[in-house]
């Protein structure tokens, strides 16, 4: 089998590339057969002259017997389709203005989504880089229910996750990993980047090795303190240490961890970050250590990612039945610690074995949705992209009827002709591929700019997947586009066809060509709509009253770097932050706080006298904060007082509830001077002496407006952040305020300073993206649309010219012309208005769930595009209608 | 052997060219017109391969790797293609003739039912 199929090739091989000496030898051995025959006849008693006439007449016809013999060596097809590729590129080349136009749409349609393939692909779908067997990895997400309703669990602590590993039988490795961004070196050099904390079984996911030097062992990361080790990333030892080897043992600052590089992760290895470069691996227990030392002891602080290797043969659900049972005994082992949490029968606590990337899992969030509704709307714009071409190519193909016919005439085969369209729809294709990938590498930068990380290292070009997939789809396009047209031309009837002009396009045509605009119509106005309720909710979710102030707020945070100061030189430092920003013109007000809103949250036990148990009643968010706090944040104090400078260490202990909190806690009463006792029954009262609007302090939509407020002064916290309210939009200030506090810091420490602008507006985002995605697709989906319309216009109007002619002879008016014209492009606006509005009705149950207060059905959005669109659809028939007002009939009548 | 046209002549059946062309060179290395001639001289004249169709048929074979050709001298000491049995053209030979055998005897039995 396999011999015959190389033998075939290599036959092939010969025929194609040494194709003069074939021919060649194929004459030779004519010629000997010829003369042998003769030579036969000849010794029968025949003359030369019949002989060699009766040798050729038993041969048969020589030309045919050498088209055969190609034939027959596999070249005759290669031969044609390398034939029919130098005529369509003729074809082509003779008409730039169509050739472009065709490859600039579908390219525009390729390259939408080859940009969104590339990214999709990697955060929903692609293994991560130099994963082992990934089918048998599974990231976990917990799973549990309060007060009735299911939660999924969010981050894992420690500890649990040593409960998860030990406790299961079904899995072979697990691993914990975190990343964020952390200052990286020190000094000038020093830059925020992306570092992961993982424990050593990390490395054991993946078939990667140390370019030089070792991964993370399980020295380095032994519980509680761990060893301050990193392994660095590929990149960052090529671009910082010029990939010299003795970079072995050299320190690194990382955050407050001042670590020894121990190896080099190999070229492209970032573990599970799809999108960003992990430039650092450092020991989990390191990291923990030195943020909250006794992290491994309680259930307070969740934080990690949990990844798993099942077992051989294990499947999804029994290792989903064997880690719930470890988890149920977490659960009670919590609960010995913290006795108010809800027994397992009421929390009923589960594992969810997910998968790896956590926008295709449980706990995907709001944006995973959208961004495969983003990608949906992509194709859809391709399949605009292809109608319209399928259009224009049907346009040119009625124009090269007679040429067609003529090809048929002469003995053509209809298959030889439809191979012959669909070769040219093919090379157009490939064109708009390679031109589409270039769309999408810039379309790439496009994304990045708008909804990526900065940091990203995405690109078209260096990715085998993405580009498998462009060509992948420019081929599927071509087929597309090119069917009609030639399945059209096969079907031409040729009698007819020679008798009639080029003008007379039969109806079956252009009924194809108004059933491909009308499709077009019909899925711009339904992405047109999808653009305009994502513009609308996120106008709305931008109006939501967050109860804190955006705009004028800047998050001001000290970083110690491993400097060890005591609590009092803390609070001085703090200080002196705090009295130095509140001197820098711009600067209206500065306060202490511990708790960031949307970023972080934090609780602590209290009890109120009367009441059983305050847990039941939710999840209760504090923030402590010094004098000005709610001033500076712009939250209305609804009744009572907020802090001021007398709420110190000795004097009577104040709160300030929210207004959610003082009617869940007494509803009915007056929360003013009530007594909170925090830290168990016998501690003295806190007295509440303000209450404070709700503010959304977890989350833009969904947040209970359970907050509560203590004096900093009086609830000594570990460590506090400074916000600073400027006037005006605090962006502007932002670089000043950190340019005159970093002198302050103490050798390596620093200070960042993030505007709040940029810690809510990542909330908006699943909303921005919808809009801006919608939008743009909406919008090229249109002046696709547009000008389809257009073109088909404008070559009904030329086909028809004698007829218009003819009309204005008998002396219709000009405007009627107009009118009538242009009621043909409105017709097909008003058809794609209805088609497109029943499509974008009908999937309305679907987009709801993305929209944030607004129905998918909303009247304003769709009378609103179907005024868009008629408005277009005037706009392209305009054109050629005022071409035919314009006829002149004497001419018109002597066209052909 | 005289060389009366369409007198008794049988036109093949489809396939069987291949089948001929096997079996003749399977004594030999011949060239094109030795293996016509062959055919012809072996059938009685009552076999006719159409010379012209002959040499597209034998470069499939060696497309398909059942015979190979290589250039040697003809028996009047001139320039002319040989072309010879592969193993696998052996091979797909047996077979064929098997096959053949099988069919013909099928088709007799069901000729001669009475």
């Amino acid at each position: 089998m396999l011999d015959s199929f190389l033998s075939d090739v290599r036959f092939r091989f010969r025929a194609i590339f040494h194709r003069a000496e074939v021919e060649r030898e194929l004459d030779a051995e004519m010629r000997f057969h010829l003369e042998r025959e003769s030579e036969k006849n000849e010794h029968r008693g025949l003359d030369a002259e019949e002989a060699s006439r009766r040798a050729r007449v038993a041969f048969g016809g020589i030309d045919r017997f050498k088209e055969d013999a190609r034939d027959a060596r596999g070249v005759g097809v290669l031969e044609m389709v390398a034939r029919d590729l130098r005529y369509a590129a003729r074809g082509l080349r003779a008409h730039p203005g169509f050739t472009f136009a065709v490859v600039a749409t579908l390219a525009l349609g390729i390259g939408a989504n080859t940009a969104m393939f590339g990214v999709v692909d990697r955060l929903m779908f692609r293994a991560p880089t130099y994963m082992r067997d990934p089918a048998t990895v599974n990231r976990i997400t917990l799973a549990y229910a309060f007060r009735g309703k299911p939660l999924l669990g969010g981050s894992i602590e420690y500890r649990r996750y040593l409960d998860l590993t030990q406790g299961s039988t079904s899995i072979e490795t697990s691993a914990a990993f975190y990343s964020d961004k952390f200052a990286v070196g020190t000094g000038e050099r020093a830059r925020e980047m992306r570092v992961a904390a993982v424990s050593s079984s990390y490395f054991r996911f993946f078939d990667a090795h140390p370019v030089i030097g070792r991964f993370i062992d399980s020295t380095d990361d032994a519980a509680p303190a761990g060893v301050q080790v990193v392994v660095i990333g590929n990149t960052l030892w090529k671009t910082e240490y010029g990939a010299r080897s003795d970079v072995i043992g050299q320190q690194l600052m990382i955050g407050s961890m001042n670590a020894t590089i121990i190896g080099v992760a190999p070229a492209g290895f970032s573990g599970l970050e799809a999108l960003e470069p992990v430039v650092a691996f450092v020991p989990i227990t390191t990291y923990a250590y030195l943020t909250l030392p006794d992290y491994a002891q309680n259930y307070d602080w969740g934080w990690l990612n949990m990844l798993v290797r099942r077992k051989p043969g294990i499947t999804v659900a029994a290792a989903e039945r064997d880690m719930t049972r470890a988890y149920i005994r977490s659960w009670e082992a919590e609960r010995a610690i913290s006795p108010n949490n809800p027994p397992v029968v009421a929390a009923r606590p589960h594992v969810l074995v997910s998968p790896i990337h956590n926008l295709s899992g449980p706990d995907r969030g709001r944006e995973a949705p959208i961004i495969l509704w983003v990608s949906g709307v992509a194709s859809i714009v391709l399949l605009i992209a292809c109608a319209n071409v399928a259009n224009l190519l049907l346009a040119r193909s009625f124009r090269r009827r007679r040429e067609i016919t003529v090809r048929l005439a002469v003995g053509v085969s209809r298959s030889r002709l439809i191979a012959l369209l669909l070769t040219e729809s093919l090379l157009l294709a490939v064109l708009a591929g390679i031109a589409g990938i270039v769309v999408g590498e810039a379309g790439q930068g496009l994304l990045r700019v708008l909804f990526l990380p900065k940091t990203t290292t995405i690109g078209v070009l260096d990715d085998f997947r993405t580009i498998l997939f462009a060509c992948l789809i420019a081929f599927i396009t071509g087929l597309l586009t090119g069917l009609a047209p030639a399945l059209q031309s096969g079907r031409s009837d040729l009698t007819t066809a020679l008798k009639s002009g080029v003008r007379e396009g039969g109806q079956q045509r252009s009924r194809t060509r108004s059933i491909l605009l009308l499709a077009q119509g019909s899925l711009s106005v339904f992405l047109l709509v999808g653009a305009g309720l994502f513009i609308r909710s996120l106008q709305k979710v931008a109006a939501v009253h967050l109860g804190f102030d955006v705009e004028p707020l800047l998050y001001v945070s000290p970083h110690l770097r491993g400097q060890h100061l005591s609590k009092d030189a803390n609070n001085v430092l703090l200080e002196r932050l705090q009295a130095q920003a509140g001197s820098i013109a711009g600067v209206e007000r500065v306060t202490q706080l511990t708790t960031v809103p949307m970023w972080q949250s934090m609780s602590q036990s209290f009890t109120v006298p009367g009441i059983d148990s305050v847990e039941r009643l939710g999840h209760f968010n504090l923030q402590m904060a010094t004098a000005e706090y709610f001033r500076t944040m712009g939250t209305r104090i609804v009744r009572g007082r907020g802090f001021d400078s007398t709420d110190g260490a000795s004097s009577p202990r104040v709160a300030v509830v929210s207004e959610g909190m003082a009617n869940a806690l007494w509803p009915g009463q007056n929360a003013l001077g009530k007594c909170i006792k925090f830290g168990g029954d016998t501690m003295p009262c806190t007295s509440v002496v303000g209450i404070a609007e709700n503010i959304k302090a977890n989350d833009l939509i969904e947040d209970n407006g359970l907050q509560y407020y203590r004096a900093l002064r009086q609830s000594a916290p570990r460590d506090a952040v400074i916000f600073v309210r400027t006037h005006g939009d605090g962006r502007r200030l932002a670089e000043t305020v950190r340019k005159v506090l970093q002198p302050l810091m103490p050798g390596s420490s620093y200070v960042t300073v993030t505007p709040m602008h940029d810690i809510v507006d990542p909330s908006l985002r699943p909303w921005r993206v919808g809009a801006t995605m919608f939008l743009l697709f909406g919008i090229l989906a249109l002046v696709l649309a547009a000008v389809g319309l257009y073109s088909v216009i404008a070559y009904d109007v030329a086909q028809r010219t004698q007829e218009f002619g003819l009309r204005i002879a008998l002396g219709a008016h000009a405007r009627d012309m107009f009118r009538m014209v242009l009621g043909e492009g409105l017709r097909f606006a008003l058809g794609g208005i209805v088609v497109g509005a029943l499509i974008a009705l009908a999937a309305g149950h679907w987009v709801q769930p993305l929209l944030y207060e607004e129905s998918a059905h909303d009247p304003l959005v769709f009378i609103s595009v179907a005024a868009v669109l008629a408005v277009v659809a005037v706009a392209a028939s305009a054109i050629p209608a005022r071409k035919a007002m314009r006829l002149d009939p004497s001419i018109a009548l002597r066209t052909e | 052997m005289t060389d009366t046209p369409d007198s008794g002549k049988l036109e093949l059946p489809q396939g069987t060219l291949d089948l001929l062309i096997l079996k003749s060179l399977s004594l030999e290395a011949q060239h094109g017109w030795a293996i016509s001639e062959r055919i012809r001289q072996v059938s009685s004249a009552a076999l006719q391969i159409p010379q012209g169709s002959l040499y597209p048929a034998l470069h499939r074979l060696e497309r398909r790797g059942w015979i190979k050709a290589k250039w040697g001298e003809s028996e009047n000491n001139r320039r002319a293609k040989f072309y010879e049995l592969t193993r696998t053209g052996r091979h797909q030979l047996e077979s064929e003739t098997d096959a053949w055998r099988r069919l013909t005897v099928a088709v007799r039995l069901v000729l001669e039912m009475r």
